[in-house]
């Protein structure tokens, strides 16, 4: 049996991003400190002392989805900002120069003050440098080693988990001076809790994508990763989770999938096309189904929430953003068994260097070692002027009829 | 003449950087590549290796783009091809590190795909705090540790001492190599002036020193001095050939200023004598004039205007070679900062072959042109 679209994700727009940006507003409005803030950040440390989390990430993936990313890239480029960086930033930029009205969901509030880290990229903090500067405000860097051994999470150098804590410390004082009130440490205690349960609930979740047939797809996955994200140690989250759990796991028990013949099982690699959900859709029409994204288990793990700080750290620290290509690798490979894979997609993003680079070496190496084979496609996740979707439709067929002659 | 002869030696070391490491292993010594100027160099020195910055060429990268995405840097693409041709092969190791987004991938490649043996990361930290302090000290012990037990030696105090001392020699004679520059013609030309910094990143230092004393020795008798022209700095990431310089004196420029990271980044900070030696060499990289990739990057832009002012310029090129995300992000930055000294400002953003050689040289000659016409 096949069903697409899932309950727990029906008006998730409305319900979710939307009254994501119009809480976001009214507490802007309301003088309660906000803070932007990038992916890797270990934001429950903001959730625990009642900052307003804001990701500039995420409004650039919504941009894209209501098609005004490209208008907002334009705008940054105006500005001298190259075309060939990061397209996330970009339209960030894009907006901090607009119009605030013609902006989806009134644009981002103005920061108070910036959170980033280097974990993912240099951008992050390139991207926060410029902001800081215009709206001159000021900003922390959570400064991390980068994991070259591909450690995961227990096997980390200590060396590496000692500075990012002796890091989260200095970024409490930040903090603390930031806003006048003291971090309390039972709050922050309960908040990495909540994140630990919302982590819990999200990889059982993905574990039920082993099923034949898969009961979720990649779109569902990409926006549901939302609550994962942007409000990881909440009560919202955990709620939305179990929820999400429960109608899974029902339809994992039903065999009720996304497709119902499976001819190929795929993982996603990095971002989607923001601007162009859909193509999961025309991939399911051709008996495809996205089974897991790197995306999805990067956050995998869980946190102990008597040692806060420790957890925080080996949560974060071991992001294949912030590895040798091996920790990628190393998890592929642990999918591909896993979920019974036949297929990998590989996207690079034009803008970002850690998502583009080494995409050889996986293809290479998953394939010598399980046969697998991977589509590796150029494309951007939020700038369309460069795509091409009849070219990239095709290299879908072939890479379809290839992966057919090897079953 | 005398000083032309010394000129030349500088240009040698640079055409043959190869032939020059080959014989270097021909006397049973070990060659060390490094590819960022964070690199602690001074540790490779004191372990009697030869360090050599990893540069690329302009002869086009067809190896490296079966590998290398075309958003990667231009510059890594074109050392990695060298690489991959086998340039490097006398390589007895090779040092990277998370400098960048395409670095810490890079590490990646160089592993993969290469024949180099010993390839060793160098964790940089971003931030120049007291604990960054003491992580990078730490990675330099273990540097220091790596090279010990991989090539069986070991490193002696007394070595390191020696080998500050040496660079910090070496530091200084640029420095007043680059005073040169402020006279009214320059005594050297922009050409010149890389080089004889880039020659240092691929020569031994001591006998770069010994080319160093002759030519301030010389040039006071120098009669033919390079031709006057509008005086301009030159600011972007990594300058690995002089071809660009080239265009620019070309068509009427006089490059009299720089910051680069074959430049003036490369030696404008000394090592501070005193105490342990692996601790005030791993100061001096995370204190000195910062690379856009670090927090403090609001400290290039002061250098940059600082060397314009003491430099004399009349105008500044910002020349960010493609997929270089940290110089694209504070390139309309640094434009700001130097319009608001009234200098006219063009930005470049190329890649690194020069490719569209043409475009480039009239875009140059039309700026230089517009300024000259302006004064």
């Amino acid at each position: 049996m096949s069903e697409r679209g899932l309950q727990a994700l029906r008006g998730f727009y409305r319900n979710y991003i939307k009254k994501y940006y119009e809480d976001a507003h009214r507490a802007k409005a309301e003088k309660r400190p906000v803070a932007w803030v990038t992916s890797t950040f270990p934001i429950e440390t903001l959730l625990a002392m009642d900052i307003v989390p804001i990701w500039p990430e995420n409004y650039a993936s919504v941009c894209a989805a209501r098609q005004a990313s490209v208008g907002l890239c334009e705008r940054a480029e105006r500005e001298g900002f190259s075309r060939d960086l990061c397209s996330y930033s970009r339209c960030v930029l894009g907006s901090m120069f607009g119009e605030e009205k013609s902006l989806p969901e009134g644009g981002l509030p103005r920061p108070d003050f910036l959170v980033t880290t280097t974990c993912a990229c240099d951008t992050h903090l390139k991207w926060f440098q410029v902001a800081s500067r215009l709206y001159k405000v000021p900003l922390f860097l959570l400064d991390v080693p980068y994991n070259i051994s591909g450690a995961d999470s227990k096997s980390l150098e200590e060396t590496h988990v000692e500075f990012y804590i002796s890091q989260l410390e200095e970024l409490f004082s930040f903090l603390e001076k930031q806003i006048g009130t003291r971090l309390d440490k039972t709050r922050l205690r309960e908040t990495v809790e909540l994140s630990n349960q919302t982590s819990e609930l999200w990889m059982e979740i993905q574990g039920y994508r082993r099923t034949i047939p898969c009961p979720m797809d990649a779109r569902d996955a990409f926006s549901a990763v939302f609550f994962m994200l942007c409000v990881p140690g909440t009560r919202m989250a955990v709620d939305f989770c179990t929820t999400l759990r429960n109608e899974i796991r029902e339809r994992a028990i039903k065999k009720v999938g996304v497709v119902e013949n499976e001819k190929y099982r795929l993982i996603w690699d990095n971002l989607p096309l923001w601007f162009n959900l859909k193509i999961f859709e025309y991939l399911n029409s051709l008996g495809a189904v996205v089974v897991a994204e790197t995306f999805s288990h990067v956050w995998a793990g869980s946190l102990d929430a008597s040692n806060p700080l420790e957890s925080l750290a080996r949560k974060y620290l071991p992001n294949f953003a912030n590895a040798s290509i091996k920790r990628k690798i190393d998890m592929i490979i642990g999918l591909v068994k896993d979920f019974s894979v036949n297929g990998i997609i590989l996207p690079t993003n034009w803008g970002c260097r850690m998502m583009s680079i080494g995409e050889t070496i996986v293809r290479d190496i998953v394939y010598k070692e399980l046969g697998v084979p991977s589509l590796i496609i150029d494309v951007d996740s939020s700038d369309w002027r460069n795509y091409n979707e009849v070219q990239i439709k095709d290299r879908f067929e072939t890479f379809f009829e290839t992966l057919t002659r090897k079953q | 003449m005398v000083i032309m002869e010394v000129l030349q030696s500088f240009r040698n070391c640079l055409l043959s950087r190869h032939d020059i490491a080959r014989d270097w292993k021909r006397r049973g010594k070990r060659v060390i590549g490094w590819t960022c100027t964070y690199t602690p160099e001074e540790i490779i020195y004191a372990s009697d290796a030869l360090p050599v910055m990893v540069l690329g060429d302009l002869g086009g990268t067809k190896l490296a783009d079966a590998y290398l995405p075309s958003n990667s840097c231009s510059f890594a693409r074109s050392c990695f091809n060298s690489a991959l041709r086998g340039d490097y092969d006398y390589l007895d190791g090779f040092v990277e590190s998370n400098s960048c987004d395409n670095r810490g991938k890079i590490f990646d490649m160089w592993t993969h795909y290469t024949k180099i043996p010993n390839i060793y990361f160098i964790n940089t930290p971003h931030t120049n705090t007291e604990k960054a302090h003491e992580f990078f000290y730490e990675e330099a012990v273990k540097f220091k540790e790596w090279l010990e037990t991989t090539f069986n030696i070991s490193i002696s105090e007394e070595a390191l001492k020696k080998a500050i001392e040496v660079y910090n020699t070496n530091r200084l004679l640029l420095k007043k190599i680059y005073d040169l520059r402020m006279k009214h013609p320059p005594l050297i030309s922009g050409t010149e002036a890389l080089e004889i910094s880039l020659s240092s990143t691929v020569t031994p230092k001591q006998e770069h020193n010994k080319l160093l004393n002759q030519m301030l020795n010389e040039i006071s008798s120098r009669s033919n001095p390079p031709k006057d022209g509008l005086r301009l700095l030159l600011t972007g990431s990594v300058m690995d050939n002089t071809e660009l310089i080239k265009i620019i004196e070309a068509v009427g420029g006089s490059v009299v200023a720089d910051d680069w990271c074959t430049g003036s980044r490369y030696f404008w900070n000394l090592v501070d004598l005193g105490g342990d030696p692996l601790r005030v060499i791993a100061r001096r990289y995370l204190d000195k004039i910062p690379s856009s990739f670090m927090y403090h990057h609001e400290e290039r832009f002061k250098h940059v205007v600082e060397m314009a002012k003491r430099y004399d310029v009349e105008a500044a090129i910002v020349f960010v070679l493609k997929f270089c995300d940290t110089h694209m992000f504070d390139a309309p930055l640094l434009r700001d900062e130097l319009k608001a000294l009234d200098l006219p400002v063009l930005y470049l953003e190329w890649e690194h072959s020069l490719s569209g050689i043409s475009g480039l040289k009239t875009r140059i000659e039309a700026f230089i042109e517009m300024v000259g016409g302006v004064k």
